[in-house]
């Protein structure tokens, strides 16, 4: 009896899986199979299947220069939005969790504000602001609006790991005559490593993924991030969608890649509750 | 004497800490510096920024002049703004009904004794490991008249005899970003709550099943009162960012068919690129009342943790 049970609720279980799995994996199998065909066989011969499978779409978007500028660009913009979010957020996060000192909780609540609020209620002012920077339509004025979400999310994050780690090998190396810089740099740094790991993942996929501020800053096709560039092939009449879909294939890759090398990291800080979803 | 050098030792003592403790609090604002200066020009004065434009009939190129609640009185005055109201409460409401409900289900199948575990769990985070633009991209393709995977399913199964604009008729348009919306946002849900789940012991669970509780009713009375917190916090934050997201309304419809899917990011920037600055601010600020609400109460619940 008690076999029977197990064994029908073990297939409820799996048939669920199952389903779950369909749902999610159907739109992502649909979105490499239109990559690989060309617009006669998507409109001709529709199918759910990869008929007369091709890389054309991939030659045609990696041979026109401007999707590898694109590229670039985007690598260029998330690559230093993190270095320069992940540093200064490490000394910010070690300076609130570490040292005692008057205005600390306060500074705290306000970077926690920060994380809360939505890039979509600022982009106005910010164009404002940028604009009389004279910072418009430029890569370096794109990774300084990118710290709006990257440097609060990162100082918060931090602040949670490096809480974890016991301030004790700290003050022994201080004991033993290092100074409080040297004990974070070489004993509290290398201790959140995973920490360091997820911050770092998170902000990069932020960056690569931005849309809407890219959109706004950037104006001129040489200095467009990979999300504009895409935004701006579904605007025409015809779309292309083999190209399209060519294109979020190059772009999903690398951020899927590296989501599954630091999987472990992403999970705990996600505990944290700490992205957006 | 003894009592001499204790003061006289105590005394030592607090010049040290007090020496310790300026030098603790230069450093520590040298250290937060950078970031609060960033927050404070990226973030601080934007938001305010955004208030005062709000009041004024600034363009771009032209600073404009204080108005006061013209623009609100315009905008509430307006069907597209009365539209944008009603959608975000029927796709912010949908959705996190769905999260919730589905979110709370997969994290409680995938919390069973099943074989590969970390499997599930890596294919569930799928959806959300995706850029955004590129999951609404893909589903903008899913719902295509032409070439839509949906249409072909639709019409093989004899489910219809013509070919349906999901995201071009009023009727369809907002399910259909609905369902694309609820699709890339699940995933956090689900991770959050098993790993909350994860922390449950599994002694109460021993405990109840020998007194006869049904699954339901462990569910009800353990596992729902052990994540209640994660709940809440889960379910506030995102439905800040729900309730701000661009991507998926301005990739999948533009707020489209007439305006049957317009929502607060995607209208502000329609009056932004109108150069009405003081309108498109005042569209932001109209709904800063309830996100401020959402945001302090978040806060305060993450402050807890």
């Amino acid at each position: 009896m008690i076999g029977r049970a197990r064994l029908r609720y073990q297939i409820m279980n799996y048939s669920l899986l199952s389903l779950l799995a369909v749902v999610i994996l159907f739109p992502i199998y649909y979105m490499v199979i239109i990559s690989l065909k060309l617009p006669r066989d998507i409109y001709r011969k529709p199918s759910l299947l990869p008929i007369n499978p091709t890389l054309r779409n991939y030659r045609d978007l990696l041979v026109r220069d401007e999707f590898l500028i694109n590229i670039l660009n985007s690598l260029i913009v998330a690559g230093l939005a993190t270095l320069i979010s992940v540093a200064i957020s490490s000394m910010a996060a070690y300076s609130l969790v570490r040292l005692k000192y008057r205005f600390r909780t306060t500074i705290g609540r306000l970077i926690l504000l920060a994380y809360l609020t939505p890039s979509a209620l600022l982009f106005i002012p910010l164009s404002v602001i940028i604009a009389q920077m004279r910072l418009g339509n430029t890569l370096h004025g794109l990774i300084f609006v990118y710290l709006t979400f990257a440097a609060p999310l990162s100082t918060w994050l931090l602040m949670g790991f490096f809480r974890g780690i016991p301030f004790d090998l700290e003050e022994q190396a201080m004991v033993d005559g290092a100074t409080r810089v040297q004990a974070m740099v070489y004993i509290l740094l290398p201790l959140s490593a995973p920490g360091l790991i997820a911050v770092s993942v998170f902000t990069f996929t932020g960056a690569w993924n931005e849309l809407l501020l890219a959109l706004i800053f950037i104006t001129s096709p040489d200095k467009q991030t990979v999300p504009v560039a895409l935004q701006y092939l579904i605007t025409g009449d015809v779309f292309r969608w083999g190209l399209i879909m060519a294109g979020s294939v190059v772009a999903a890759l690398p951020v899927m890649v590296v989501y599954y090398l630091a999987q472990r990291f992403v999970v705990q800080g996600l505990a944290a509750g700490a992205v957006k979803g | 004497m003894a009592e001499h050098v204790l003061t006289e030792g105590r005394r030592r003592a607090r010049r040290a800490s007090g020496r310790l403790n300026r030098e603790q609090s230069w450093l520590g604002y040298a250290l937060v510096l950078p970031v609060l200066m960033c927050l404070l020009l990226l973030v601080f004065y934007p938001f305010v920024f955004a208030i005062w434009i709000s009041f004024t009939d600034r363009m771009v190129g032209r600073p404009g002049r204080f108005v006061g609640f013209a623009n609100f009185a315009y905008l509430f005055g307006q069907a597209s703004f009365q539209a944008t109201v009603r959608n975000t409460i029927v796709l912010v409401g949908s959705v996190q009904v769905l999260k919730l409900v589905f979110g709370l289900g997969i994290a409680v199948l995938l919390n069973q004794p099943i074989r590969g575990r970390s499997f599930w769990r890596a294919l569930v985070l799928l959806p959300w490991a995706m850029p955004a633009f590129v999951a609404y991209l893909t589903w903008k393709l899913l719902y295509a008249p032409q070439g839509g995977a949906f249409n072909m399913i639709v019409l093989g199964l004899g489910l219809s005899n013509t070919h349906i604009d999901f995201l071009s008729t009023r009727a369809w348009a907002m399910p259909s970003v609905v369902v694309a919306t609820f699709w890339r946002g699940f995933p956090f849900w689900v991770i959050s709550f098993l790993a909350a789940m994860q922390n449950i012991s599994t002694e109460m669970y021993e405990a109840a099943a020998i007194d006869g509780a049904g699954a339901w009713q462990r569910f009800r009375h353990i596992t729902l009162p052990s994540i209640r917190h994660v709940i809440l916090v889960v379910v506030l934050l995102s439905t800040i960012w729900t309730t701000n997201g661009f991507e998926n309304i301005w990739l999948m419809t533009q707020g489209g068919p007439s305006d049957t899917t317009m929502t607060f990011p995607v209208l502000a920037y329609f009056g932004m690129q109108s150069l009405r600055l003081g309108e498109a601010a005042a569209v932001s600020v109209a709904m800063l009342p309830i996100f401020a609400m959402l945001v302090l109460i978040v806060a305060k619940l993450l402050q807890e943790d």
